[in-house]
């Protein structure tokens, strides 16, 4: 220390104080900046909802709550009609459907990626699930109306009859003359879609597993899955359900692919194989042409998908709370 | 019975009164180890006794790490790995490509360096691994973990927090929950790879008593940098210089007039 003291001093008089006083308005102005853009994220949203809840006031004024109970959709009706119950219905079975496949078909290959697959394919495999990532929804759209469609009215379908044909429950949902516009089609490409959320966070997280860690579980004598079910999974729990969010709030809104395979039929239907509409897509193929009552509707449906989300988001956070409580954290 | 519990008292303060040779429960024969080209061990010839402590010192790199690996066969793991030689356990051989390699690590338990305990209770990080191989009752399961923790010394400190997360141990307790862990599979051989290098001196001590409590009924083998340790807790020591076994003799011995001068300079603090 002395030494140093000695060089400042012999390259004159160093004003500590000064120095100081000019990093404190670097501080400041930094601490400014950054309190300013986190403010504006909040301001965004506030402002998002605000001008929904005002775009969608008309429409909250005619219908009020009936809007969510009503399957009936009838904008140039006199009195227009309105009712939600379709569009909404459509959003989360196709949602379900979607996640349902995705979840455990993407997790099963974040587990093949990082756990058993030999060195030379991991990277071809993981480049492929990151190209789908890559690929825009006009295309998954035009892919399930051109070849997925086709096959799951003239294939899927008539087997998927066949097999439970005059079940009570499973029947109807697969019964119904062939579409190729349908819930299902749009819930299957929604999952292909959100495969690669799923897959590339759980393969982030799967690799922050310490390996020792695994080395204990193997050690004890467990296999693979026993490895994979009872360490790396519990130990990146938080991690691959924000993946799974993540996924879930990109199938909820997703539009373009969606508009394109559903059918946009608001008529709620207990086969799968029916045409059905989601918010998203009620909202893209009709916003275009609408004014007054109807063009507040879709507002107000905008909004509805608005509050879904968070509360998906919401149910979400809850989980993993109480997931976190039985850990005994 | 009565020369353990010699030997247990005389561990604090001086090397081992040796014990009678025991019937080898672990056998290396010309046992040699790669890394993908690298060489790392090389004919390795020895043999850990029955109900015996066998310490491995050496400095780092030397393959003490790497050998106890392949008694559980954990290299298997890696691609590019490969053990080459003859290694039994009692009747089986280790090396066996077709061996169930579940049921070598439930025979063969392994503590590690670091504690790792599973992201789950303390009682479930003792019951998971029972699970693995028997189908008991909870009133079974729950006197199944208590006498594990007992063994891994563990049971005063955690009986009232059983549900409470194994991460909210301390290292030390942590550490005996991996024991506890090991044993609760009731496996013959347990190999510690360095267990106390991340542990306080009081936690070490405990680990140490309970090395050699455990001594009383299974095979054990221990890698450690602490040469005292070794001194503490071993009947034999083996030790390990670039890939080779120097010197293999009753940890007495070694501590106090090794054959081998590389010995000598490595246990007199010459290099290492």
């Amino acid at each position: 220390m002395a030494v140093q003291g000695d060089v400042m001093e012999a390259a004159g008089p160093y004003d500590r104080a000064k120095a100081l006083s000019a990093f404190k308005l670097g501080d400041a102005t930094f601490y400014w900046v950054t309190r300013l853009s986190a403010i504006s994220v909040l301001l965004i949203l506030g402002g998002i909802i605000l001008s929904l809840i005002v775009g969608a006031w008309p429409a909250m004024r005619e219908y009020g709550f009936s809007f969510l109970f009503t399957q009936r959709w009838a904008p140039s009706a006199d009195p227009p009609v309105l009712g939600a119950l379709g569009p909404i219905y459509g959003t989360l079975v196709t949602s379900v459907i979607a996640m349902l496949i995705a979840i455990p078909v993407g997790i099963g290959i974040a587990v093949f990626l990082t756990e058993l697959c030999p060195q030379f394919l991991r990277r071809p495999i993981g480049i492929a699930v990151e190209l789908l990532a890559g690929i825009p929804s006009i295309i998954y759209g035009m892919w399930g109306f051109f070849v997925l469609g086709p096959f799951l009215a003239n294939t899927f379908q008539p087997f998927m009859i066949r097999i439970f044909e005059g079940v009570p429950v499973l029947g109807a949902i697969f019964a119904g003359p062939p579409s190729y516009l349908s819930l299902f089609n749009a819930a299957l490409i929604l999952a292909i879609m959100v495969l690669p959320f799923i897959t590339a966070i759980s393969v982030d997280v799967f690799k922050t597993v310490p390996p020792v860690l695994k080395e204990a579980a193997y050690g004890m004598g467990c296999t693979t899955w026993e490895v994979v079910k009872n360490v790396v999974i519990p130990y990146t729990r938080v991690g691959v359900i924000g993946g799974v969010m993540l996924a879930l709030g990109r199938a909820l809104g997703e539009t373009m692919a969606v508009t394109f395979i559903i059918g946009n039929s608001f008529r709620i239907s207990s086969s799968i194989f029916a045409p059905g509409t989601t918010i998203s897509a009620a909202i893209a193929s009709e916003f275009a042409e609408s004014d007054g009552l109807h063009q507040s509707g879709l507002i107000l449906l905008g909004l509805l998908l608005f509050v879904l989300t968070f509360f998906v988001l919401a149910g979400a956070r809850l989980m993993l709370l109480r997931l976190e409580k039985k850990a005994g954290k | 019975m009565t020369e353990l519990s010699i030997s247990t008292t005389a561990a604090t303060n001086a090397p081992h009164t040796p014990l009678p040779e025991a019937a080898p429960k672990v056998t290396a024969r010309n046992l040699n180890f790669y890394y993908g080209e690298h060489h790392a061990l090389k004919n390795i010839n020895l043999a850990l006794g029955t109900n015996r402590v066998t310490a491995f010192i050496g400095p780092s790199g030397c393959g003490k790490s790497t050998l106890l690996r392949i008694f559980n066969r954990m290299y298997d793991l890696y691609p590019g790995q490969r053990a080459v030689g003859q290694l039994m356990l009692d009747q089986t051989n280790i090396l066996d490509p077709k061996l169930d390699l579940n049921l070598l690590r439930a025979r063969v338990g392994m503590v590690f360096q670091k504690p790792t305990p599973f992201p789950m209770t303390i009682y479930e990080n003792i019951a998971f691994g029972i699970r693995l191989y028997e189908k008991i009752s909870k009133s079974e399961m729950d006197g199944r973990v208590e006498k594990a923790l007992r063994g891994g010394a563990l049971w005063n400190e955690v009986k009232d927090k059983l549900n409470a997360s194994g991460l909210s141990l301390s290292g030390g307790q942590q550490q005996r929950l991996c024991i506890a862990r090991t044993v609760a599979v009731r496996p013959e051989v347990i190999l510690f790879d360095e267990p106390c290098s991340a542990l306080d001196p009081i936690s070490t001590a405990k680990v140490e008593e309970l090395i050699q409590e455990l001594s009383e009924d299974y095979t054990i083998a221990i890698v450690t940098h602490n040469m005292q340790q070794a001194a503490r807790v071993s009947d034999k020591t083996a030790f390990m210089y670039l890939g080779e076994l120097i010197e293999f003799d009753d940890t007495n011995k070694i501590f106090t007039s090794p054959s081998d001068r590389r010995t000598q300079d490595y246990i007199t603090g010459r290099f290492g």
